[in-house]
Formats: C-alpha cells, sequence, structure tokens
C-alpha cells in the first residue's frame, strides 16, 4: 500500500511541482492550501509524513508543526520543511519546534524523493 | 528670524527623517526588483534550454519511432527508444526545478507591493499632518506638528520594516540545502 505524504504549501503551482513527483514515485499526496487546512487534513486522516511551506496565510509552517506535534498520532511522524527560507535562525526554530528536516526551495525533484526514501522508505 | 531659528532644526529633522528612511526603504524595494530579474532571467533560460532539450530529445528518435512502426526496428533503435523516457524525465527534473521561479518571485513582489504600500501610508501621514498645519499657524504648534509628524514617521518606518523580514536570499535557481535533523 502507497505511504501517504501531506504536501502543505500556499503555492499551487509548488503543491502541484510537489505532487507531480512524489506521485510518479509511487506515493499518494494529499494537498493543503496553508498550515489550518493542513492540520484539518492531518486530523482527518492519518499521513506518512508531513511536508510544508512555512510563510503561509492563516497559519504558517511553524505553527503547523508545534500543532501536529501536540496531535495524538503525530508526535513521531516525519515534518519536513520545504521552503525559500535559509537562515540558520529559522531552521533552528523549525528544529526546536519538531520538523525532522529543512528543505530549501527550488526543490530537485530526484533529491526531493530520495530524502522522501530515506525518511519513510 | 527668531521663528526661523525655532523652526528650522524641526524642519531639518523632518527632511532628514523622511529622506533616510525613504531612501532605506527603496533601496529595499530596488535589492528586491533586482533580485526578481535576475531570477525571471534565470528562469526564462533554463526553462527555454530544458523545453527544447525535451524537443532535441524526441526529434532524435522520431526515426527509431518510424523504423518501431514498420516494424523495422533495430536492437540500436530499441535500446534508444528504452532510454528516451528516462532522458525526457531529467530534463522534465530540471523544469520543475526552474518552474520554482514563480513562488520565489511572487514572494519578492509580495514584500515589494506591502514596502510601497508601506511607503504611501507614510507620504499620506505627512500630508495629513500637513494640512492641520494653517497659514496663521503659530510656530509653537507648527514645532508641535512636526515633532508628531517625526514620531509618526518614524513608528511607521519601523514596523514597515518588522514585518517585511526577508524570506527569500536565492539569486539563482540551483536546488536548495538539505538538512536532516
Amino acid at each position: 500500500m502507497a505511504k501517504t505524504i501531506l504536501a502543505v504549501d500556499d503555492s499551487s503551482s509548488l503543491r502541484q511541482m510537489v505532487a507531480f513527483s512524489l506521485k510518479a514515485a509511487g506515493y499518494d499526496v494529499v494537498e493543503a492550501v496553508d498550515g489550518q487546512e493542513g492540520l484539518d487534513k492531518a486530523k482527518q486522516q492519518n499521513v506518512d509524513l508531513v511536508l510544508s511551506d512555512q510563510n503561509m496565510p492563516r497559519m504558517d509552517g511553524l505553527t503547523l508543526i508545534k500543532s501536529l506535534r501536540a496531535l495524538k498520532g503525530y508526535e513521531k511522524v516525519p515534518i519536513l520543511m520545504l521552503t525559500t527560507e535559509s537562515s540558520d535562525e529559522m531552521k533552528a526554530k523549525g528544529r526546536a519546534a519538531g520538523a525532522s528536516g529543512w528543505l530549501v526551495k527550488p526543490f530537485d525533484p530526484q533529491r526531493l524523493i530520495e530524502v522522501v526514501k530515506k525518511v519513510i522508505g | 528670524m527668531t521663528r526661523k531659528r525655532i523652526l528650522g532644526p524641526h524642519v531639518k529633522r523632518l527632511l532628514s527623517g523622511v529622506s533616510t528612511h525613504g531612501h532605506r526603504h527603496l533601496n529595499e524595494v530596488e535589492t528586491d526588483l533586482l533580485q526578481t530579474k535576475l531570477l525571471l532571467e534565470e528562469a526564462i533560460d533554463k526553462l527555454t534550454s530544458s523545453f527544447t532539450a525535451i524537443h532535441d530529445t524526441v526529434s532524435a528518435r522520431q526515426g527509431a519511432i518510424d523504423r518501431l512502426l514498420a516494424g523495422a526496428a533495430s536492437d540500436e533503435d530499441r535500446a534508444h527508444l528504452a532510454g528516451m523516457a528516462d532522458e525526457i524525465a531529467a530534463h522534465v527534473n530540471k523544469v520543475i526545478t526552474n518552474m520554482q521561479f514563480q513562488d520565489m518571485t511572487s514572494q519578492l513582489i509580495d514584500r515589494t507591493l506591502k514596502r510601497v504600500n508601506g511607503l504611501r501610508e507614510f507620504l499620506g501621514t505627512m500630508g495629513e499632518h500637513g494640512a492641520d498645519i494653517l497659514p496663521d499657524s503659530g510656530s509653537e504648534e507648527i514645532v508641535e506638528r512636526l515633532g508628531k509628524v517625526n514620531v509618526a514617521l518614524a513608528t511607521q518606518s519601523r514596523e514597515l520594516g518588522n514585518v517585511l523580514r526577508k524570506s527569500v536570499e536565492q539569486r539563482h535557481l540551483e536546488s536548495g540545502d538539505i538538512e536532516l535533523f
């Protein structure tokens, strides 16, 4: 059974490209337009990995991580940030919030899939 | 003369503040626009190359496809056709990386728009306070008004700077760093 990845990004083109890349590698992808919708979808169905942007309306990525970590069943689900933010300060905040990794945009599909495989198989 | 001496430092401070804050914000606008221009130019160059490469890959295999359809394909033709999907996938991966210029430039343009709106409000504040200064206003009243304008402008400028933290530092479309914690 294919593993499910929740892709959260307010850019529709980015979501499309992430979904295209991951589906081509055999994963199921659930999309959300911001942190709030991501949290709602995570409550509706269990996912194996969350891939989230940082800067989004309504709820940003760091808040989403903290909310997910407080959610039963998501204490250890890998959460990767995929964002334009590249500062050490932001990475440290992500790590402290409970992120499992930090990927700086733009992403290369091949490298993204390698990382996802490494994290969830 | 006395009135000029009283007003002079306050007017100077106001003009200096407007100049400093205005320059700072316009410099940021200029930097963001230049960064946007760089990313757009690189994206268009790379996307053009990738689409041309995809076209060339398909065209180069057309002969083999024709021979395959005619039942006359050689082993070499079959090998080339088998590798075509991988070749195209590699080009598509590059397209996906370079298409992300839209996400980055969109953030830069949003930031520029917010800053331009902030500058408009900044100038609006000056206009509002200026309108309250009447031709027969006394120097004490004018000094008080100029002081309020200075404080308002400094506050607006600081607040604008605080909300516009730069989230896109990329100047090229190379794939970014990956760090697993």
